[in-house]
């Protein structure tokens, strides 16, 4: 297993990429506080699709570089996208309306981390965890 | 020895004592210890899964229903762990803002200085101390060509950064408009009124009293722009009256005009100019009455100018538990010769 | 310390009845409400001030931006209800004689 993916169409597919990438951590050998951690990061992604998108994807993937192992997360959609990026990656933004832990706790939560998005187009978002 | 050992030593030295007796003891242990994790930033699910481990590891026997039940609580906290973190990271840049600021407030405070100058023939004290960190109110002080002593004193209607901003380029503008004798006081509130509503915004206004003195005759000319009307003390006859003037706030109207006022000044007669802030004062029950700072004035009148100013802010600013709400201005100018 | 503004609308003309403070906190507010008024063209406002306790320079900031917009956009604007207090604030700045105030003092 070295990719899966769920598409994000209604709420229950959340819970559906959380178990997928809880799964995925626990066999490449996460602990239980980074399962949890990535399961989290996962939920956020996938509930900004479930929520201001529509639809999407979150696609679950190893990653292996310079002898460290890892997984990476990809959420994607071609919803409306993100016009003030600046303002989306700010603390306090996203949260303020009791969102949870928007994108700034995804960050966070994982190690690396990257988003491109378009007016109009849609959003990309990448971000790994590597096993210490 | 890292923190994350010496961490998974001491919890389980702590839960083996408080599993065997609930002391008050232990529990001012993990209190201790509560402290050392803030401070090593150990996010909250972290301890949950050391507390899982370490019960675990003490109670080989215990239920499995316990153990996963911790599932659920390293869930909840992972949300108060983000929380936490967010709350650093908005501390620190609290931080930097405040850091900011007040580098922005001293280089206002140098940009804005006015000394206060000595005469002879004119005692002069003068104080300005802003409600927060940035001051909207401005005094100041030049001589012109012809040695005629030029006073102006200044509020924007508005607080914190934006007024003072304003305040920065209103000083600029004083400035090149003082030196010139020919600039009689309604002339440079004229100008003044122009530069405003040319080149601020939209709810940005000021108040201002321009007033130019003659050392020869003893006499003051001035105009005011809405300002807040000063004093004329008349030693003489021991009686304080309002400062005559009449104007619109400068940024309304271009065109504008502003009368010119004069007032002569025997020995021992007061000019007294203040910002609202000081009629402003809000008191136990209710508002400062501007009769309230004519029996400030009488109290400290036998002291210097500068004493009776700083008498004065003190006075009020303790009346108001020294929270002003709003920038404090006052100078007085007593003929001396 | 708070503010309640009141809006009531008649053909063509709008009635705002503030209550309480008007300082550097509630200000805000109240410009918000009364940008939304300013917004189109050839309004007929009123701004009853009969129930504020306190109004400080701020909020005679936003008085004047108002004013100047509903002027502007070839509106108008009257003030009412104006305590002692107010009045002196409005005469001392030189407003009382551009802006239309009616009503005597209280």
């Amino acid at each position: 297993m070295t990719r899966s993916f769920v598409n994000i169409i209604n709420e229950w597919d959340i819970v559906a990429a959380r178990q997928l990438c809880r799964e995925f951590a626990k066999e490449l050998g996460f602990g239980i506080v980074d399962q949890a951690r990535i399961t989290t990061a996962v939920s956020e992604l996938a509930r900004n699709i479930f929520l201001y998108a529509n639809q999407g994807i979150i696609i679950v993937e190893k990653i292996e570089k310079d002898g460290s192992v890892g997984l990476i997360i990809i959420a994607e959609d071609h919803g409306p996208g993100i016009g003030n990026l600046a303002k989306a990656m700010e603390d306090g933004y996203s949260t303020s309306g009791g969102l949870g832990a928007g994108l700034p706790g995804v960050k966070r939560l994982m190690d690396d981390f990257s988003i491109d998005s378009e007016v109009g187009k849609g959003t990309v978002i990448k971000t790994a965890k590597w096993l210490r | 020895m890292d923190f994350q050992e010496s961490l998974l030593w001491k919890y389980k030295d702590i839960l083996t004592k408080y599993l065997a007796v609930q002391s008050e003891q232990t529990l001012y242990l993990t209190q201790k210890l509560s402290k050392e994790i803030l401070e090593n930033h150990i996010p909250p699910e972290e301890v949950i899964n050391l507390h899982k481990s370490v019960l675990n590891e003490l109670i080989p026997e215990v239920p499995s229903e316990v153990l996963v039940s911790f599932d659920i609580l390293l869930e909840i906290m992972m949300s108060y762990g983000l929380a936490y973190l967010e709350h650093q990271s908005l501390r620190y840049k609290q931080m930097e803002l405040e850091m900011e600021l007040e580098f922005g407030a001293n280089m206002q405070k140098m940009l804005l200085g006015s000394a206060i100058p000595k005469y002879d023939y004119l005692d002069i004290g003068a104080i300005s101390i802003p409600a927060k960190i940035m001051n909207g109110d401005y005094f100041h002080f030049d001589i012109d060509s012809d040695q005629e002593l030029k006073v102006a004193i200044a509020d924007v209607i508005g607080k914190g950064i934006p007024a003072a901003l304003c305040m920065s380029m209103i000083k600029y503008a004083v400035d090149s408009l003082s030196y010139s004798k020919h600039n009689s006081p309604e002339v440079v509130l004229e100008r003044l009124n122009r530069i405003v509503e040319k080149n601020v915004d939209l709810g940005i206004f000021i108040t201002m009293f321009y007033g130019s003195y003659n050392p020869k005759q003893h006499v003051i000319q001035y105009a005011s722009a809405g300002h807040e009307p000063g004093f004329f003390y008349n030693k003489k006859e021991n009686s304080f009256v309002d400062l005559q003037a009449k104007g619109l706030l400068l940024g309304i109207d271009p065109h504008v005009t502003y009368p010119k006022f004069e007032i002569s000044l025997e020995i021992g007669d007061m000019i007294i100019l203040l910002s609202d802030g000081v009629t402003e004062t809000r008191t136990e029950d209710g508002f400062l009455e501007r009769e309230m700072i004519i029996d400030l004035l009488n109290k400290y009148m036998h002291l210097s100018a500068q004493e009776i100013v700083n008498n004065i802010y003190r006075d009020l600013s303790k009346i108001q538990h020294y929270q002003i709400r709003d920038d404090f201005t006052m100078i007085i100018m007593r003929r001396l010769v | 310390m708070n503010i309640t503004v009141d809006v009531n609308k008649t053909d063509g003309n709008t009635i705002m009845k503030i209550s309480g403070e008007i300082d550097a906190y509630t200000a805000p507010k109240l410009k918000e409400t009364i940008n939304q008024l300013t917004k189109e063209d050839g309004k007929n406002v009123v701004i009853d001030l009969t129930d504020v306790i306190y109004m400080d320079s701020t909020g005679l900031g936003v008085l004047v931006a108002a004013f100047k917009k509903i002027k502007t956009n070839g509106g108008s604007f009257i003030l009412t209800g104006l305590s002692n207090r107010l009045q002196r604030l409005f005469t001392i700045t030189g407003l009382s004689e551009i802006m239309d105030i009616k009503g005597e003092s209280k």
